[in-house]
């Protein structure tokens, strides 16, 4: 377990800001906490810079007054840095990462759909993966969402 | 009845077509009915075919729960079936909605949607509980046949 402090290392060094921001729980598994305005930066230094190359999945989480956004990076050595955005719920708005990793598209369009997450610059597509008849506004993995009544029999 | 319908009813009692539907299944049911089809169980000894689309099919064979994106789509494959038609659901999904009943996506069942002539149970279905469910199915036409022509 070396590449993962000098990962940290070259991270702090880069944003002084991310200082006490990143944890190392265990091998090969990077958490650093990263704010909105300097997020596109992080993402754009992991993957130039430190090889960070492949976007495995983006994580929703609903977690009271803000919604949390988890950026799951790997390297090809198997090291991964996980980049955790926290939003505030009432005006959850993200940048997208589409620009970096073309892939991020169909999970940014999942954390529309089931979070409500508004992501800037994402093209307008299908809505995914809800049905079509969906009614707008409704968010089904917050954690307040009631399901209508009524609306079938279970 | 004429002689026309006692032929065809006689054909469709022994040669149904089938078409196979995935209403929202996890695949299982579906390797399942796949495996009835072809000849280790080989389900096709009762003349039972797999056809490409539902215009030319007997039986809709469902398998999954119905979720709420593929609910108007079952129902646009069941109305372009010729009557008589008859509809088996395959899986405890597609029976009452299984694990998935009540879940945001899914609607339940299949018969909330369609009416469902034969059910049959199992996580997955096994080949033989299939083609058990299906000689059933064919047996109870056979039943109503032969009321007819008394």
């Amino acid at each position: 377990m070396t590449k993962e402090p000098d990962i940290q290392n070259s991270l702090i060094k880069k944003f002084g800001f991310l200082e006490g921001k990143i944890r190392i729980p265990r091998e090969r598994r990077i958490f650093a906490d990263a704010a909105p305005e300097n997020f596109a930066t992080i993402i754009e230094y992991a993957m130039k810079d430190l090889s960070f190359t492949m976007l495995c999945t983006i994580t929703g989480l609903d977690e009271g007054a803000t919604l949390g956004f988890l950026y799951h990076l790997a390297r090809e050595d198997g090291i991964m840095l996980s980049i955790k955005l926290n939003i505030d719920k009432n005006n959850p708005v993200i940048k997208t990462i589409t620009g970096y990793f073309p892939g991020a598209d169909i999970y940014e369009r999942e954390l529309m759909d089931l979070l409500g997450a508004k992501v800037e610059g994402l093209p307008e597509g299908r809505r995914y993966p809800l049905s079509d008849d969906w009614p707008v506004g409704d968010y089904p993995l917050r954690k307040d969402w009631k399901k209508q009544e009524g609306a079938n029999n279970a | 009845m004429g002689l026309v319908e006692k032929v065809v009813t006689w054909a469709r009692i022994k040669s149904p077509w089938i078409i196979h539907f995935n209403t929202g299944a996890c695949n299982a049911c579906d390797i399942e009915i796949v495996a009835a089809l072809t000849p280790r169980y080989d389900i096709e000894r009762f003349g039972i075919q797999l056809k490409g689309t539902p215009r030319h099919a007997d039986v809709l064979v469902c398998s999954g729960p119905v979720t709420k994106q593929i609910k108007c789509r079952l129902k646009r494959i069941y109305d372009q079936m010729p009557e008589p038609k008859f509809v088996v659901a395959v899986g405890t999904c597609s029976c009452s909605g299984g694990v998935f009943d009540g879940c945001y996506s899914v609607e339940s069942g299949i018969d909330k949607v369609i009416p469902v002539s034969a059910y049959i149970p199992g996580c997955p279905a096994s080949p033989k509980a299939i083609i058990d469910g299906v000689v059933k199915l064919l047996a109870s036409l056979e039943k109503k046949e032969e009321k007819n022509k008394k």
